[in-house]
């Protein structure tokens, strides 16, 4: 009857509440017996006791179990945040986030219950207007409590869903050729989730995938016209469950053949434009060469033809040679006068 | 390397009964002598029950022993290949596409009404065996993968050879220029040697 650790606003206090209550009798009424008083007296209170603490008792586990699940989903919160674009607890989220539906489920049902144990007894035994006070009290807060912890979770659902599609956008500005990787978990969910029609735990991130996964799968070719109609019908059937996600990736790896094709050519024409820039560069080089040549070419011709001249004067001058002649007489001259 | 073993045509009915085999061809060189009739039956063995379990309209790949057996429906005329694990499985299917339009062309309809295995051989088929042992033949895809990336890596050389290019005309537009320097002072000293020495 006592409550554990964890929720400590719903106290059983009846035990008091009975201690009191037979002092006040038996100063109230002394003449009375106070055995059979006492013994009749606990017998109406104790049925009403034993179904108070029953009462008392559900309403303790349900506020226990609310309390565990909503330290399930703090911790789910933190996991949730943490997502890097590699280290992706997928695995432990999904495990997380189906335990703490099924316990909210249980709970909720679990409130509905003790509602209708209040209730019932509310209708059936006469008992005073504190304990119905009490009981509906407490059945509002728990049910105002389960309902904030389902608020929390759908919360953290959408943060995780957004999350995702940051981890996507991210992905996709890296690898153009990985997009399609982190759609094929949802590929694979999504026949699978049309089977299996409820309890799919990954729900929230189902219909997200839907609209990215369609466009994909439009994107290959001819061959499919003819198969996304079988493909249809083969959702109903259970035996087929093998051939879907193999008619899935039949056609992913064709749409990642053209979709390699593609990225190779837009490589190549990258690569063709950085040929014709270099080219045209070097085109200018090689006319600066060639102007060079020809300035050499000019200044070569000048030279000769100014050494050509330089040799006609020097060969035709007999000026020059008169003025030789005359120079090496004056030497004669000169060196015979100082010997004789 | 990568290696067909056999591809075979049957017509599937619907239910129940085995399919009948339309045409087969197979490469058994790799087996012994001895123990190509039994591997022959177990091909047919097994090329029959992959054919009856594919649903029509469906792509199927069973991995049986070393094997890969790929089986296309197309509406009661059932295609399969047997090949190794290194086989794209893409090129597979494109494999029996082909096969499977290149008989509806041949044969129009008449499958339909065959009821007993056919022994002829239908030599298209084996010469899809031979020539399409390489998976780019069958995938046009694989293939014009192959040759882009060829193109590209051609492409890379010819950047090296242009770079190695642009390298030597830039010593030669150094040298060139070297040159016309020279021939220049070459101008100047000649010019200069035939004025000063008028007097002289």
């Amino acid at each position: 009857m006592s409550v554990k650790s964890g929720n400590a606003s719903i106290r059983d206090r009846t035990q008091e509440f009975l201690g009191i209550a037979e002092r006040v009798k038996k100063s109230v009424s002394p003449q009375n017996g106070p055995t059979s008083s006492g013994s009749k007296r606990e017998e109406p209170p104790r049925p009403a006791m034993a179904m108070q603490s029953e009462f008392n008792r559900r309403a303790s586990k349900i506020g226990f179990g609310i309390h565990q699940t909503s330290q399930k989903l703090a911790k789910l919160a933190k996991l949730a945040k943490r997502t890097s674009v590699f280290d992706d607890p997928t695995m432990e989220i999904q495990e997380l986030t189906a335990v703490i539906k099924q316990d909210i489920t249980a709970l909720n049902s679990a409130v509905v219950d003790l509602q209708y144990l209040s209730n019932s007894r509310n209708e059936s035994g006469n008992i005073s207007s504190d304990t119905t006070t009490h009981s509906t009290t407490v059945v509002d807060d728990l049910k105002n409590r389960l309902m904030s912890a389902t608020k929390e979770f759908k919360e953290v659902l959408t943060m995780r869903t957004e999350n995702l599609k940051v981890h996507e956008n991210r992905r996709q500005l890296f690898s153009s050729s990985a997009s399609q990787n982190p759609s094929n978990p949802f590929v694979r969910q999504r026949p699978l989730a049309a089977k299996s029609a409820a309890s799919n735990s990954a729900a929230p991130p189902l219909p997200w995938a839907n609209g990215a996964q369609s466009s994909s799968q439009l994107f290959p070719k001819n061959q499919m016209d003819g198969e996304s109609q079988p493909l249809l019908q083969q959702q109903q059937n259970q035996q087929q469950q093998q051939m879907v996600p193999l008619q899935d990736s039949y056609m992913q790896s064709r749409a990642e053949a053209l979709q390699n094709v593609e990225s190779t050519i837009h490589e190549l024409s990258n690569i063709f434009n950085q040929l014709a820039t270099l080219v045209s560069q070097q085109g200018e080089i090689a006319i600066r060469i060639d102007e060079n040549m020809d300035d050499t070419l000019a200044n070569v011709e000048g030279a000769q033809g100014a050494l050509l001249k330089y040799l006609n004067s020097i060969s035709s001058n007999w000026w020059l040679m008169i003025k030789i002649f005359f120079v090496l007489m004056f030497f004669l001259m000169i060196f015979l006068f100082f010997v004789a | 390397m990568v290696k067909i073993t056999a591809l075979m045509v049957l017509k599937c009915t619907p239910e129940g009964a085995d399919p009948v085999i339309l045409a087969n061809a197979s490469d058994l060189s790799s087996f012994g002598f001895f123990q190509r009739p039994s591997v022959k039956e177990f091909i047919v063995f097994v090329g029959r029950t992959v054919a009856r379990r594919t649903p029509p309209g469906q792509r199927q790949s069973v991995q049986h022993e070393e094997y890969k057996v790929h089986s296309y429906n197309q509406n009661g005329l059932c295609a399969l290949g047997f090949m190794d694990d290194h086989y794209p499985v893409r090129s597979a299917f494109s494999l029996l596409n082909k096969v499977l339009d290149e008989y509806q062309k041949n044969f129009g309809d008449s499958w339909k009404t065959v009821e007993a295995d056919n022994s002829q051989q239908w030599p298209y088929l084996s010469e899809a065996l031979t020539k399409f042992q390489d998976p780019a033949e069958a995938d046009k895809l694989l293939k014009i993968q192959r040759e882009l990336d060829e193109t590209k890596i051609i492409l890379h050389k010819t950047i090296d050879s242009v770079l190695a290019r642009g390298e030597k005309l830039d010593s030669l537009v150094e040298k060139s220029s070297d040159l016309s320097a020279a021939s220049q002072m070459f101008y100047k000293q000649a010019k200069k040697t035939n004025q000063c020495c008028t007097i002289l």
